[in-house]
């Protein structure tokens, strides 16, 4: 027997259908068929999810038992049961809080080139016709679609010790009178290093916030001259508020980019040199795991970056949730 | 015009100036690679006499054709598994309700705060396990569904009005006819840019290919250009001809699909 009733969703509670099934009711009743139709949506579900559990979760409840055990990562040897003494080697290794203060810096340090200076352009470029802001911003795209590899390869040549046009710009300049050892100096390769994720990322900015300026309604602005309004306090007290949706986001971005591409650039450019000063956790956890073939040090360290970065994405969302509602009119 | 006047010049200058950053590295990468031995280390932002010869030596000294040919199958496989396993999941949230949908929901919502890092280990002792080091199924095999084509593909499909999935449940439409009959053409340019999005991404991807390839001849480009530069580091011209290689493909995807790439991104961070 089938169950008979209006659609409340798909309809509308207007529309009398009374021989409408509702579209996501399962039907009832015995036998093969039915049976076959319970079954059908997890069909569809079965390929993504199979392959997120088997590769995603199976594995992340693995790193949660190898930050306990030590192990050599070989082949045929079994992991013995350390508790917590991965952790504790974790926290005294005397990389690690280089590797944290480089992480915040990286993050931090990518702010401006993610919102301030995007922020700054797409207001400038605002009142500009669409064709010239299309040409800008064209060209402005280009850094973020190309690979952090090649990117690193390219910025490698140009920040060349002896033979880079950079060095030999700064020196015609007058600016400097010795080759730079950009990716070998300490305190030179962390800045480095930043500011080719920022070149990577100021492009992307823009855009996010040209589009969301877009998006504004005018008569907002029309209703704040006729206030009196200066254009500064418009920019504070309603152009920032409005696109805070879009601030949040970049700043969601520029958290995740900054580990993302500069393991790229690290690994490429200086590989944590020198002596460790330009690493981060991202590729320390790398390390731990990979060259030194530590995989329990490198799974409790992936297991607390985890920790930490789950915990402010959580955060970011909540607060993106929560301000979204600004412009409900727009 | 008029209105193009009204926009102070210093504005242009400093547009034109950010412009000018983010492009000449590119520039400097394709000049550098016609510029032959003697003038490689030079400061001419023009090549004297254009010459082939970097490409040349590139492509002998390392399978490049090979390695872009991986890259092609990697980047094309990866984007169309992500957004097949993303359209079936997604169809099935939006077209039924069903026990543990809940539970799913919250699956893919926290599959996108595990780093690669904390997942790293095991996936590899289990491709070596495989017997699948310097496979391509390797790099592609954990990385066959992604949950943020997933959860791109639902906010997509939500986006779909139920009352015309009703009425081709009451034409009898079959459920696998509805959703690439009806479904799929009007959320294509959706489907469409989120492609752009994963085949750029999946062409980039670096650390996982780096983790489990090995070999030139089986490594996609990106992994190639890496062992290149710790090779050997003076042969600058050759270098920069096989970056420009490996940047060829998406400068001309973006070259011909600029708008809608721009677009794609927009898209995703207006979502």
């Amino acid at each position: 027997m089938q169950k008979r009733h209006v659609t409340a969703s798909g309809m509308g509670s207007t529309v009398a259908a009374p021989r409408l099934r509702r579209l996501d009711q399962p039907v009832h009743g015995t036998g093969i068929r039915a049976a076959l139709y319970s079954l059908k949506p997890y069909l569809y579900l079965l390929p993504g999810f199979a392959l997120l559990i088997f590769w995603l979760y199976r594995p992340l409840s693995q790193t949660f038992y190898y930050a306990f055990v030590s192990w050599g990562m070989i082949p045929g040897t079994e992991p013995t049961w350390v508790g917590l003494d991965n952790f504790t080697r974790l926290l005294n290794n005397k990389d690690l809080g280089t590797a944290v203060i480089n992480t915040v810096f990286y993050t931090v340090g990518l702010l401006p080139f993610a919102i301030v200076i995007p922020l700054l352009l797409s207001v400038m470029t605002n009142s500009m016709n669409k064709r010239a802001k299309n040409i800008y911003r064209a060209f402005m795209f280009i850094p973020m679609i190309m690979a952090p590899v090649s990117s690193a390869t390219i910025w490698r040549w140009l920040l060349h010790p002896s033979n880079g046009l950079i060095n030999k710009f700064l020196q015609a300049i007058g600016l400097t009178s010795s080759n730079i050892a950009f990716f070998s100096t300490e305190g030179v390769a962390t800045w480095a290093i930043l500011g080719i994720t920022g070149w990577k990322m100021i492009g992307f900015g823009t855009l996010m916030f040209s589009a969301a300026l877009t998006g504004v309604n005018p008569t907002y602005y029309e209703a704040a001259a006729l206030d009196g309004a200066s254009p500064r306090r418009r920019f504070f007290d309603l152009t920032l508020p409005l696109i805070s949706p879009t601030i949040v986001f970049m700043l969601t971005m520029s958290i995740l980019f900054a580990s993302q591409w500069t393991f790229s650039y690290i690994d490429i450019l200086t590989s944590g040199g020198p002596s460790g000063t330009s690493t981060n956790i991202s590729y320390e956890i790398y390390t731990y795991g990979v060259a030194n073939c530590d995989g329990g040090m490198s799974s409790a360290a992936a297991l607390l970056f985890m920790l930490v970065f789950g915990a402010i994405s959580i955060g970011l969302t909540r607060l993106s949730n929560r301000i979204t509602f600004y412009d409900k009119n727009g | 015009m008029k209105r193009l006047l009204k926009i102070p010049v210093w504005k242009h200058a400093i547009m034109l100036l950010v412009c000018f950053l983010c492009v000449f590295p590119l520039y400097w990468m394709i000049i550098s690679s016609f510029k032959g031995e003697g003038e490689i280390f030079s400061a001419s932002f023009w090549p004297q006499n254009f010459t082939f010869s970097n490409y040349t030596y590139a492509f002998s000294e390392m399978p490049i054709a090979r390695m872009t040919v991986n890259s092609f199958i990697l980047a094309i496989s990866m984007t169309v598994l992500h957004l097949v396993t993303g359209i079936l999941a997604a169809f099935a949230f939006i077209r039924y309700s069903f026990k543990g949908k809940a539970f799913f929901t919250i699956l893919l919502g926290l599959a996108w705060l595990i780093p690669v890092q904390a997942i790293m280990i095991p996936n590899y002792v289990t491709i070596v396990g495989m017997g699948l080091s310097d496979n391509l199924l390797a790099v592609i095999l954990p990385y066959a569904a992604s949950a943020f084509a997933m959860l791109n593909l639902l906010t997509t499909f939500r986006s779909f009005p139920d009352t015309i999935m009703e009425a081709a449940r009451l034409d009898g439409d079959s459920d696998l006819r509805m959703l690439w009959n009806i479904i799929m053409p009007n959320l294509k340019s959706g489907i469409a840019s989120l492609g752009i999005l994963l085949f750029i991404t999946n062409w980039n991807e670096y650390l996982w290919p780096r983790l489990v390839m090995s070999r030139l001849e089986s490594s996609p480009i990106q992994i190639g250009l890496r062992s290149f530069i710790s090779s050997d580091t003076n042969l600058w011209g050759s270098l920069m001809a096989a970056t420009t290689v490996s940047c060829i493909p998406i400068l001309i995807i973006y070259l011909v699909l600029q708008r809608q790439i721009v677009d794609s991104f927009v898209r995703w961070g207006t979502k």
